[in-house]
């Protein structure tokens, strides 16, 4: 337990230091959402959900990319030595989701500064978004490192992931449709249900795998 | 040994069958065609795109192992 | 389990054998249209009735009903065949009914000595004259429906928008089957490699896989024919479609892995973690997300499953053994693609 929160705190270090990709990745989202506002002037509620959640899969897309590809190889064995994978790996899942749960809340917050709230269902909207995020961020940290390579760079990540995260997007998309009241669906206890389901399998996949990953 | 031009046409000619084959599907006057007696044409159009798909990883594998022969016979 | 080389044979053999069976057997007799579709109470009506693989002509015993439920039903007052498919029979459709729906709809029963008894659900729609009467149960109870004629012999079901198309169960349904026992190899493949570190289980894996591929995209192609004559356009918005449209992208990103130049051992073992973590990906994909929404396909949105109505005793005969010889077939391609690809191993490994 402590080790973990080692590895979240070395990681909110190494972030911090790097103070320009943290501020680039918040700047980009912002640009986007007010190109959007520029572009649109007035979005539908259901354009409005679409946006928050494109937008927030390549901002997510962009900040997990360098989540194992800004360390070098000698800081690799170094942490090989040091701890145990699945620490490791559940230290990078917490920082990683709390990382993209706050990306998510500056689009939201630049979202309604220029596009507008229009979410009724608070609780099911955070509580769906936040299941979500952790799938997302939990699929996104394990291909990044598996897309770890000098040659290919992102352009295999995307690629990698993008097919895999598509269950939590669509499942995201209904789930916020539903608490922005576009589609009433009696049954949403089921999708969320769902989300959580897609989440336990993914992380115990993760854990499973991650060790025989980690040693090459 | 194959050059890349006899491999290029192999390769159309391919596609140029698989067109052939799959072209009375696409104008109008084949659907009908196909629709007659209870739709029967369109459970022979997908037995042919089946085998079609298992004689082409055939063609790839063959073609692959005479490239290997070749290496082999060069040496 | 599967050694030597007679499980080759024996996949052959499987697939004439659905081949033969499968595009021989004919259909159960069956009712395509019938006009009128719509009548008021009280009418006289004449119906023309299309038949399929019927034998109106030579049936000496040609008994029709009007169904309303289990209790009511009317009986035909004259038929007339105009040859094998085509019949034209006279109903009286009674002054009154039983439930109070504005419109209600009659099935077609027809019963003959040659072809048995066969149903058009909804055949005919009532619709209710203004004036309503009490209802009066003797009209109904003419119909009497009983000593069915049953046809002997085997026959595939008679469904009707899909007609003779029903048969495409056993060569693209089942090649979907085929295809998630061909990656499940796959991924048992992987798993072993991760344990191992052999080589050829690595191989095993990628070449399971890539048959899996194959077979998903002869899939997509032949659903998309299918499609074309049932549901009349290539290319629905329905969830599975687009839900195996992205299992498939997903498993074009697992060619694409393979493609890149790391030293094998790194591309083995990136290639199976990914294998088995895209397995996984895909459980919820295919078979839980489809389930959320209304589909066309059958399992969904009170479409009849698999292993209903859909699928009777003389379907599974040919589709289980058309997903076990399909799978076969693809094993054999597969072992044939590990072969080639251990021998170029060994080649230039040699070489170097």
């Amino acid at each position: 337990m402590n080790r973990i929160k080692e590895i979240f705190l070395k990681e909110l270090r190494v972030e911090f230091r790097q103070k320009y990709t943290l501020g680039g990745i918040f700047l980009f989202s912002a640009t986007v959402v007010f190109l959007i506002y520029k572009v649109f002037n007035t979005v539908t509620e259901l354009e409005w959900s679409i946006l928050l959640w494109i937008i927030t899969m390549f901002s997510a897309l962009n900040a997990i990319v360098k989540s194992f590809s800004q360390e070098k190889k000698g800081t690799y064995l170094y942490y090989y030595s040091l701890f145990d994978p699945i620490e490791l790996i559940i230290g990078k899942l917490i920082y990683n989701t709390l990382f993209i749960f706050l990306l998510f809340a500056a689009i939201l917050l630049f979202m309604s500064l220029f596009l507008g709230f229009p979410v009724k269902d608070t609780e099911l909207f955070f509580g769906a978004s936040f299941l979500g995020i952790f799938g997302l961020s939990t699929i996104l940290t394990f291909i990044s490192l598996i897309s770890t390579s000098d040659q290919t760079g992102s352009t295999l990540m995307s690629v990698l992931s993008i097919p895999l995260i598509l269950p939590i997007m669509l499942l995201l998309l209904k789930t916020t449709a539903v608490s922005l009241r576009l589609i009433t669906d009696t049954s949403i206890d089921q999708d969320v249900l769902l989300l959580a389901a897609i989440d336990a399998i993914m992380l115990g996949t993760v854990i499973i795998l991650f060790p025989s990953l980690w040693r090459s | 040994m194959y050059t890349k031009t006899q491999k290029f046409i192999q390769q159309s000619f391919i596609i140029i069958l698989m067109v052939l084959l799959l072209s009375p599907e696409v104008n109008a006057q084949g659907i009908d065609f196909l629709r007659s007696t209870g739709k029967i044409y369109s459970v022979v159009a997908v037995i042919v795109i089946l085998f079609s798909g298992i004689f082409y990883f055939l063609y790839r594998i063959d073609n692959k192992l005479t490239k290997l022969e070749n290496h082999i016979k060069n040496e | 389990m599967l050694k030597g080389w007679w499980w080759k044979f024996g996949g052959a053999f499987i697939f004439l054998y659905v081949l033969i069976g499968g595009m021989t057997i004919p259909l159960r007799p069956g009712i395509t249209s019938v006009q009128p579709s719509n009548a008021k109470t009280g009418e006289n009506i004449l119906l023309d009735i299309t038949g399929y693989n019927t034998h109106f002509d030579q049936a000496k015993n040609i008994r029709a009903w009007l169904k309303l439920d289990s209790t009511h039903a009317i009986n035909a007052l004259k038929t007339n065949a105009e040859g094998p498919n085509h019949l034209q029979m006279e109903f009286q459709i009674p002054e009154t009914a039983p439930d109070g729906n504005e419109v209600y709809p009659l099935h077609l029963i027809i019963d003959n000595e040659i072809d048995g008894a066969f149903i058009l659900p909804n055949a005919v729609f009532v619709s209710r004259s203004t004036d309503s009467l009490m209802f009066n149960p003797n009209e109904w109870t003419n119909g009497k429906m009983d000593k069915f004629h049953n046809y002997t012999g085997i026959q595939f079901p008679y469904r009707n928008i899909l007609n003779e198309t029903i048969r495409n169960t056993f060569f693209h349904v089942a090649l979907w089957f085929a295809m998630f026992i061909l990656l499940l190899y796959g991924v048992y493949y992987s798993i072993r490699y991760l344990r191992s570190g052999n080589f050829d289980n690595d191989r095993l894996a990628s070449s399971y896989t890539i048959v899996a591929i194959l077979y998903g995209s002869l899939g997509i192609l032949t659903g998309s024919v299918w499609a074309k004559f049932t549901w009349n356009t290539f290319w629905t918005n329905d969830v599975k479609l687009n839900m195996t449209a992205i299992a498939l992208l997903i498993y074009f990103a697992y060619l694409i892995l393979r493609g890149i130049q790391y030293d094998q051992d790194k591309r083995a073992r990136l290639a199976a973690i990914y294998n088995i973590f895209a397995f996984i990906a895909l459980i919820p994909l295919v078979f839980v997300i489809p389930r959320l929404q209304d589909s066309l396909h059958p399992g969904n949105g009170g479409n009849p499953a698999l292993g209903g109505e859909d699928l009777d005793n003389t379907l599974r005969m040919f589709f289980y053994p058309s997903i076990i010889a399909l799978f076969l077939i693809g094993k054999w391609m597969a072992e044939i693609l590990t072969r080639y690809e251990r021998l170029k191993d060994q080649y230039f490994i040699k070489s170097k």
